[in-house]
Formats: structure tokens, sequence, C-alpha cells
């Protein structure tokens, strides 16, 4: 009831493409392998810094075996909440806009219209190489927060893409002159 | 007006020399102050001379080095590239390239010193972290206002639509000019904040500079301190508070006279110029197509004067922003009446606005403010309550403190709207200053919608309308409502042909 207060145009709100009804594309399964090196990276830095600790530090010693124990809910809650955060990602790329979808405990998503694109920008990460895997940047005018970091595209799908929104951009700027 | 040619490189007007000396001066001065005037009260007389010696070389070569810069500082347009390039440095050079479509405002001030000689300064903003302001320190008051035009209108606009501009810019009646009495009226009722820190900054340096001269005098016993001391044992404190409100009350008033002195609105085609000050008159000429979001805002005072403030905001680069920056990129327009609001509105917005659909957040808005400024500063206060005899008596303290902030959180959610319609979007916020944000559709950069997990069987969520000038958020509002929303202005966006800026 109240849409149909500022329709003053023949048009059916309920009509209008829906950006919440769009099937996503899940990142490519090769960037949870990206993800787990990078975890796994991370476990063994922070395990042997510990390791070392309870080792050289007498105080700690007869307390290591729960904090090892500590450690490793630790670990397996930080491997969930990426498995989690990996299943819950996804992209869309429509007509007129593209819209990314993340979030664990807030679900959000962004949209950005292509015509409101500033600019298209390609980061390959060290680990994302290996795999042909890269992350698709998307920024507008507007503050960071509205920007989009698209990660774990194949490379050549994200060059395709990164193609076509800038030769949008091209031709947005010779139709405006 | 158009005789003076921009496209050759060119210097500012010759007194610049006596502006750039002056300013370097005064910062050379500023700093060292205290240092000086410790000198001049203990020095003997025959040292006296050294010191008249020093600041006459001093003088000499803050001139000397003022004309230097004069000569290297030059500045032109360059019409077939569209940039205006400025040239400087005396041993760092620096060229400073400007994109004419970048340039968002053209300041044209004028200094009590530039006053005297008869010169202007320009001052050039543009959006992003890492492009400079750029200011040219003296010019004269026709080359600087035919700059300006050439700058702002870029170079799709022939000549003779430049000099058309020029005419309307003189022959143009104000649509708003603020009366001594509105004037007093703002300064009852607005901008307390500052003001507050100036006084306290100034009561502070007065206390500072007493004990410095003192102790200058090698007589610093602690008589400044003791003097306040006796003064609060005399005088009870809600007399000084109330002097300390009435001081507070005048500088304000003095302020915004000194401030918003002779302001004036007056519009030309797609620019708003905005002319104040009582000492220094500084003029704005603001492009209306950059202003990304207007916000009206009104306090209870200011509605019983039927006074209104706008601040037109506009575009700023996400990165690298300090708060000079957005200060600086935003402009105020004070005391205007509910009908000068509805024709500047118009103006700005090219519309007139019109109804439109109410959404209101739900109720769980008041949880979380609730729960940390309210629940739990008590709950800490209580446990103190426990533990220590000394909190004792302060419990009805802590008991308004309760009321008072659950109220506030209470009025804030009750003032938390989006009023949506075919051509605006408003959001409306506040406690005291209760304010209207308004955007048009089509100036959103993009859209971010969130939900917690917890919210899905409610149906609430949030929404992030991000523009070039900050963000509109809309909270715990029904998520399906939002969706649908964001599908129309999606479409709006997408539909439409209209430029953000």
């Amino acid at each position: 009831m109240l849409m149909q207060e500022f329709t003053n145009e023949a048009i059916e709100i309920n009509s209008l493409p829906s950006y919440q009804e769009v099937s996503l594309n899940a990142p490519h399964p090769n960037y949870w392998k990206v993800m787990l090196i990078n975890i796994f990276i991370f476990i063994f830095f922070s395990t042997t810094v510990l390791i070392t600790l309870i080792i050289l530090n007498e105080k700690i010693k007869p307390y290591g075996i729960y904090l090892v124990g500590g450690c490793m809910i630790i670990f397996a809650f930080i491997f969930l909440l990426y498995k989690t955060s990996f299943k819950k990602r996804g992209y869309a790329l429509r007509e007129k806009d593209i819209i990314y979808k993340s979030g664990i405990i807030a679900e959000k998503t962004t949209i950005v219209p292509l015509n409101r694109i500033q600019n298209v920008a390609l980061d390959e990460g060290m680990f994302s190489r290996i795999y042909k895997l890269a992350t698709l940047q998307i920024h507008t005018a507007g503050d960071g927060t509205g920007h989009m970091h698209i990660a774990g595209i194949p490379i050549e799908q994200a060059r395709a893409i990164k193609e076509a929104l800038l030769k949008r951009l091209d031709l947005l700027e010779t139709s405006a002159n | 007006m158009m005789d003076h040619d921009f496209s050759k490189p060119q210097r500012q007007s010759i007194s610049g020399i006596v502006i750039m000396a002056v300013n370097t001066l005064q910062q050379i001065i500023r700093a060292l102050i205290i240092p000086i005037a410790i000198f001049v009260i203990k020095a003997q007389t025959n040292l006296l001379v050294y010191f008249i010696v020093g600041i006459s070389i001093l003088i000499l070569v803050t001139l000397f080095f003022s004309y230097l810069s004069y000569r290297r500082f030059t500045f032109f347009l360059d019409n077939i590239k569209q940039e205006f390039v400025i040239n400087k440095g005396i041993f760092n050079r620096t060229l400073l390239t400007i994109q004419l479509d970048k340039i968002q405002q053209v300041n044209i001030n004028q200094s009590l010193l530039q006053k005297i000689i008869g010169v202007y300064s320009l001052q050039i903003d543009t959006p992003g972290g890492d492009s400079k302001e750029v200011s040219i320190k003296a010019i004269d008051e026709k080359i600087a206002y035919s700059l300006k035009e050439l700058l702002l209108n870029g170079q799709k606009v022939s000549q003779i639509d430049v000099i058309e501009k020029d005419i309307s810019l003189t022959s143009q009646t104000p649509i708003l000019k603020l009366s001594s009495s509105t004037l007093f009226k703002i300064g009852l009722t607005t901008n307390y904040g500052s003001s507050l820190a100036l006084l306290v900054g100034f009561i502070y340096a007065i206390f500072h500079n007493a004990k410095e001269l003192l102790r200058a005098f090698d007589s610093d016993n602690g008589q400044v301190e003791a003097a306040i001391k006796t003064e609060v044992s005399i005088l009870s404190v809600s007399i000084i508070i109330a002097i300390f409100l009435f001081i507070l009350l005048i500088i304000n008033i003095i302020r915004t006279f000194v401030k918003y002195f002779d302001f004036e609105i007056s519009e030309h085609k797609l620019s708003l110029l905005i002319s104040s000050g009582l000492f220094a008159k500084k003029n704005t000429l603001l492009s209306l197509k950059k202003v990304q979001i207007t916000t009206c805002s009104q306090n209870y005072f200011q509605k019983k004067f039927n006074i209104m403030n706008l601040n037109l905001k506009q575009t700023h680069s996400g990165e690298a922003q300090t708060e000079k920056d957005l200060t600086k990129s935003n402009l105020h327009i004070l005391g205007c009446s509910a009908a000068e609001k509805d024709e500047l509105l118009a103006i700005i917005l090219g519309k007139i606005l019109e109804k439109g659909a109410v959404f209101t957040p739900n109720y769980r808005f008041l949880n979380l403010p609730i729960f940390f400024n309210a629940i739990l500063p008590i709950g800490i206060f209580f446990i103190f309550w426990f533990l220590f005899q000394e909190v004792k008596p302060y419990y009805p303290l802590s008991i308004i403190y309760f009321f008072v902030s659950v109220l506030m959180i209470y009025i804030s959610y009750k003032k938390h709207r989006l009023t949506v319609s075919q051509d605006f979007i408003i959001k409306k916020s506040g406690i005291w200053d209760i304010s209207h944000e308004i955007i048009v559709p089509h100036k959103i950069q993009s859209i971010t919608t969130f939900q917690y997990l917890w919210h899905k069987v409610a149906d609430v969520g949030h929404v992030n309308l991000h523009t070039a000038a900050g963000v509109i958020q809309f909270k715990y509002g029904n998520y399906t409502e939002i969706k649908q929303l964001v599908n129309y202005w999606l479409y709006q966006i997408e539909s439409g042909t209209e430029e953000w800026m």
C-alpha cells in the first residue's frame, strides 16, 4: 500500500527486477584452497610463537597443555568461520549493475550500478596466482564502505569482466561529451 | 571583462609580495610571541638595539623571499587541454595541474590586509585526497571574478554565455539576506559547541600566559592558582556557571556577527553566490550540480524563532579525509525562515519537495543503545556502589542519568524516519537538533543492505545509501519494504541518464 503513494509513473514496483532473487555465482572452489593456505600460514606462525614461549618461559610451562588446547579450539573456530564465510559469498553481474553478497553474522549485499563505477582494478595475490584466481575491485565516487572487492574469480573471467566494465565506462564518457 | 587573456603564463598582482611577507611574518611572530615578550621585558636596554636589528633583518629576509616566490609563481589557463596550471616554488619547483571539470568550488576572499591594499585571494577546491588545494594570494577583483567564471564554467560555455552570466552576477537580487535581528537569533541558538571550545581555549590561554609573564618577572609563587581558589570560595559555583553561560552567549552572538554579517545569497544560472563577513568579506560561488546531500536542521529554540540551518555537502573523496577537509567541502546557510528554506531547496534540488511514503524503524532500534548507553553504565555504577562507600551518596544522579538517557534514545527512535518520494529521499534524525538529509536518487553511488541473522524472522534490516558526500543510513526497517525500495532506486539510477556531478 505504501509503495503506491510515490509511483506517479506507470511502474508497478513489484514488477521491477529484484536484486534479492538473482542467482549468485559462488567464488571458484579453488579459492577455498587459497583461504586454507592463508589459514595454515597463520596457524603455523602462531603455534611456533606459542611453543617457543612455552619452552622458554618456566612460569608458563605447567599451563602449556591448556594453552595449546585453547589455541586448538580457536583455530577450529577460525577454520569454521572462514568456511561459512566462503559459503556465504556470491556475486552476479546484471545488465545494469553488479551485486556482491557476503557476511556471516550480518548478511550484506552491495549493489553498484554500472553507470556509477569510477574505476576497476584487478588484484592477484601470491597464492591466488597459483590457482589462476584474482580479486576484482570496483570503486565508486562514494566512500570506502560502498566499494566492492570480489575475491576468487578465475583470472580469465575477471579480466573479461574488467574489460567489459571499462568499455562501458568509455562508452558512458564519450556519450556524455 | 573578457579582455583579460588567461592563456599565457602570468604573475599575481605585484602587491602579492607584501601579502606573502606579512603572512610569513605573522606566522613567525605567532610562533615566537612568548619568547619575544619575555626577551623584551627581561633584556637590558643596550640589548634592545640588537633585538631591533634582528627584527629588521628578519623583515628584509622575508621580503626578499616573498619577492622570489612572487617571481616564481605563475599561472595560466590551458584552453586546449582544459587545465589550469600553476607553477611555483623557490627551491622546489612545483607544477600543479588542475583539470577544469574537477574543480568543485572557487572562493574569492579578502582579509583585512588585502582590503587595505585592494586585492583579493582566489582559492580553488578540488575533490580527491591527493590533489592539493590551490590558492592565488593577490589578484585584482575584476581578474579574480572573470577567472572564477572561466574556471567554473569550463569549456562547454561560449563566451557570450559567460558575459551574460557576469551581468546577471551584478544585477541579481539576493534570495536571502540576513538582518541584524536574525543574526541575533542565530547567535542565541546555534554553534554552542565551537564557542564553548573557543571560550575554554581562551581562558586556558589567559591562565597560561599570566603564569608565563609572572615567571618572566621571577615572581610566580602560585598567585594565579591562589587567586582562583579564593574566588571559588567567595562566589558560589552557580554564579560562576551563570556568568560563564552569559559570556558564552555573548561570544556566540559576536562570532555570528563577525562571520555572517551582511550574509547574502543570490542565484545565477547554475550556481549560488554566497557572501558574508564583517571584517573580511567572503565570497563563495557554489556550483549547484556538485551538491550531493542537502541537510536542513533545526532545534527547539530555532523552531520558536522560525529559523533553520541548511548544510550543503559536496563531493569529497573517500581516502585521506581530514576533519578540516570535510567541513570545508560543506557549506552552511544559517537563519532561513521556512519560506526561504523552501525557496532555496527548490533552487538547489531543482524541484519542489513533495509528500512521500514514510518508513519507520522497528522497536528493536531501541535495544542496543539502551543496553550500551543506559543499562551497562548503570550496572557498572552499581558494582562500584557495592564496593565503595564514597560513591553511595551519588545514586540519585545515576537514576536521573538512566531516565534521561532512555528518554534521549526514545526520542532518537521516534525521529528516525525515511521519507521516499519519486524525486527525493529524505532521512530525518536527531535528538535536539532535528535534521533532514535530502538526496536525489540519481546521486546515489552504490547501495548496501544488510541484516543480522537473528533479525531474519522479524524481517528487520538496514540500508546504506552511499553518495559522493557521505552515507545515508536507515536502520531497523522492514526488510521486505527496504528490498522493494532498493529495487526502485536501482531502477531510477539505471534507467535515468542524469549525471550525478
